[in-house]
């Protein structure tokens, strides 16, 4: 953009501008950043009760740091993403080759793929919650085993990353697909012309067109991976044994803040995590110049 | 033209204010009174009881609101931020001290002075009142109910096993040979003892003569021996081929497994009773209620013990309405306000001699629990565990006990929950 001097009815187009977005940044202000500067000083005090706080600087940070929960939980949170997105992101990816390729009701199963993220998921956690069932539960059944696959310990995160990558394989699938729909079919031609098959096709045509939307799916994915809370707030319990073992560290920001009342701890719990969250996006955006290909 | 975007947004403005504050006035010239509880199966009695009130009080409305248990506290504790807080609420032992000692509740010690100095002592046991009070030993809500737990059992497997039914003479050991009768001869579980503390161990801590708190609410008692006994032998229960293990109950609660009869007895507590017998029409007649057993050999005391609950009706010290709600509140707390409560079946009310009102909603089913057995065992009922600082160590403690159950030694976990609740005793 260049700086020059606006006009009189230029102005006048970016106040309107302004206004326009001004519900957006009203609500981003109010909504978001103001609340975050409130944990942000949150995370340095104590909570006394019904919103009074006393400072008491780095204290929580130093409780939080020298708790081995507290690192088990980041364990679990970052175990939990290695689990969900990358087997997430190549069985949408996949999924969404499928929608796109030529069959039969292909409008039908883009629907069942996508209902998943229709259903509360709240519905979706107790559903698969029985189906987990050590003793009744239908998956036991199928394989004729007795996993007690919520109350393990070793099986528990692989649990509810099941649930989790169930549930947000057809969101991403979707939005695959729009990134393959926009593929021109003229490449693929020039490309068989060549004589190219089809799994070179999809490494040199496919994959490098569809990697920016990739890239955001990612992002969005490994975002939404690291604030995990609601599927392990219903799918495990106070007294599950294996709770230390797959709790996140939302959920253990949970149990601070709204169970025990610790919003100090809770909030500082929160700050580590918005800084992991950063660090990783940042990682990211710094590696994608390797692998995504904005244009040919 | 530049004016346009102003104009209307002072106009949406103006708009919101309005809608605002168009809430505050009620249309009617009447005293709208919002009533919070939690339990879905108690609306229709705290309705009743409102609408006796409202008709002898033509100039008051009174809304009853349900919210979840889970969202409960949560929402109370915002509203009391915002200064928002229903007219009257419903206050639980376990939130009463936090709330009180912040100086949320009114003071209701002095609500009945006109109409008699001793109202609260003549009409309420010990542990109703304490259960009301504040750390100060002020009374923040007017009783409304008491309860104790008790042992819930499946008669058709008794008969099955050929074992005579519990009575007030049953220690734990007759329980275990019954456990051990009813698996060997239908296959079915035992008693189902649970990883719970209130509808768990703290029965069998107290019956054993050990204790949580000290007799001043402010020691654990987790190392005590009476106490780490009881605590060894709950835990151990599901040792046996006839308890499932902590996993089987994090899936599936004892209420669940009994009710689908794979379980013969578990411990309930009364209030749930009444939502049992209606939520499972086939059950009705197959199962009945019996004393807690008693320990047979207690390190002191005569064995006896069910925990004691009470909830109250409070208000907010800040509140808009008080004179209005303390109007409501007193008759919430007279004879006649607790009797419409029991005659409902929505618990037992505190009033001392209205006890057995709560029979009449039990009359209405083909099989009549044996309820007298909640009455009875008030005689040795203990209070409720709680101390202001409770709220801070329940969960961590809780964590340890799942450590017991995923069998850590037991003495060294009760030293650390004894060490957990002792670090948050203030030396003021």
């Amino acid at each position: 953009m260049n700086k020059t001097k606006l006009s009189a009815a230029a102005r006048r187009e970016e106040n309107w501008g302004w206004f326009m977005v001004a519900p957006t940044i009203i609500g981003l202000v109010v909504l978001n950043l103001w609340p975050f500067v409130q944990t942000l000083y949150a995370s340095f005090c104590e909570h006394l009760g019904f919103g009074h706080y006393k400072f008491i600087g780095l204290k929580n940070y130093v409780d939080m740091f020298g708790n081995t929960e507290f690192w088990k939980a980041t364990w679990n949170t970052v175990y939990f993403c290695i689990l969900t997105v990358p087997v997430g992101i190549v069985l949408a990816l996949f999924v969404a080759m499928l929608l796109n390729a030529k069959v039969k009701f292909k409008g039908g199963f883009r629907t069942i793929f996508f209902l998943p993220l229709v259903c509360a998921p709240a519905a979706v956690a107790m559903v698969w919650r029985w189906i987990f069932n050590g003793e009744y539960g239908i998956l036991n059944q199928m394989l004729g085993q007795k996993i007690q696959w919520i109350t393990d310990p070793k099986t528990a995160v692989l649990a509810v990353a099941i649930v989790s990558v169930w549930s947000s394989v057809g969101y991403d699938a979707v939005l695959l697909l729009a990134g393959l729909q926009n593929i021109p079919k003229t490449l693929y031609e020039a490309n068989s012309i060549d004589g190219a098959g089809k799994i070179r096709q999809f490494f040199t045509i496919t994959l490098p067109m569809v990697s920016p939307t990739m890239f955001s799916v990612l992002i969005m994915r490994l975002m939404a991976s690291m604030k995990i809370y609601d599927l392990i707030y219903m799918m495990a319990d106070e007294t599950n044994p294996a709770l230390t073992d797959m709790q996140s560290l939302m959920y253990l920001f949970y149990r601070s803040s709204f169970v025990s009342g610790s919003r100090g701890y809770g909030s500082a719990i929160v700050i580590w995590t918005v800084g992991l969250i950063l660090l990783v996006t940042l990682v990211q955006f710094m590696g994608q110049k390797k692998w995504v290909t904005y244009d040919i | 033209m530049r004016k346009l975007p102003r104009m209307i947004a002072a106009a949406l403005a103006l708009a919101l204010l309005l809608s605002v504050t168009g809430c505050g006035g009620s249309a009617d010239g009447k005293t709208h009174l919002s009533f919070q509880i939690w339990d879905v199966f108690q609306r229709d009695g705290m309705q009743a009881m409102c609408d006796a009130y409202t008709a002898q009080h033509p100039d008051v409305v009174i809304d009853v609101q349900v919210t979840s248990w889970s969202e409960y506290w949560t929402k109370l504790e915002a509203a009391a931020e915002s200064n928002t807080m229903p007219d009257i609420y419903w206050m639980h032992t376990d939130q009463i001290l936090y709330y009180a000692d912040f100086g949320i509740l009114a003071d209701l010690t002095d609500l009945y002075a006109d109409e008699d100095p001793n109202y609260y002592a003549n009409h309420f046991s010990d542990v109703s009142i304490a259960n009301a009070s504040g750390s100060d030993g002020r009374i923040y809500g007017v009783p409304k109910d008491k309860d104790n737990v008790v042992l819930v059992y499946n008669k058709e497997m008794f008969d099955a096993a050929g074992v005579a039914y519990p009575d007030d003479t049953w220690t734990w050991d007759d329980m275990m040979d019954a456990s051990q009768k009813v698996y060997d001869a239908t296959g079915k579980y035992g008693y189902l003892a649970y990883n719970d503390e209130q509808l768990g161990y703290w029965n069998f801590v107290y019956q054993n003569g050990g204790y949580i708190l000290d007799e001043n609410n402010v020691y654990a008692g987790y190392t005590n021996p009476a106490t780490a006994d009881a605590i060894k032998f709950y835990v151990g229960i599901q040792q046996n081929e006839w308890c499932p293990d902590q996993t089987y109950f994090t899936e599936t609660s004892p209420g669940t497994a009994f009710f689908s009869e794979v379980g013969c007895m578990f411990l309930e507590g009364s209030w749930n009773l009444l939502a049992e017998m209606q939520n499972y029409p086939e059950m009705v007649g197959k199962w009945d209620i019996a004393p807690l057993p008693k320990c047979p050999n207690p390190a002191s005391g005569d064995g006896r013990g069910t925990i004691s609950n009470g909830l109250c009706y409070s208000t907010a010290a800040k509140g808009k309405q008080l004179e209005q709600v303390k109007d409501v509140l007193r008759f919430f707390g007279s004879e006649e306000g607790q009797r419409i409560q029991g005659e409902s079946g929505a618990a037992i009310p505190a009033y001392l001699g209205l006890e057995e009102t709560w029979s009449t909603a039990y009359e209405s089913f083909d099989y009549m629990l044996d309820v007298g057995v909640c009455y009875d065992q008030f005689d040795y009922a203990v209070k409720y565990i709680n101390n202001p600082s409770r709220r801070k160590w329940k969960p961590l403690v809780a964590d340890e006990m799942v450590k017991i159950y995923k069998g850590e030694d037991i003495d060294s976990t009760l030293a650390r929950m004894q060490e957990i609740a002792d670090s948050y005793v203030t030396t003021e």
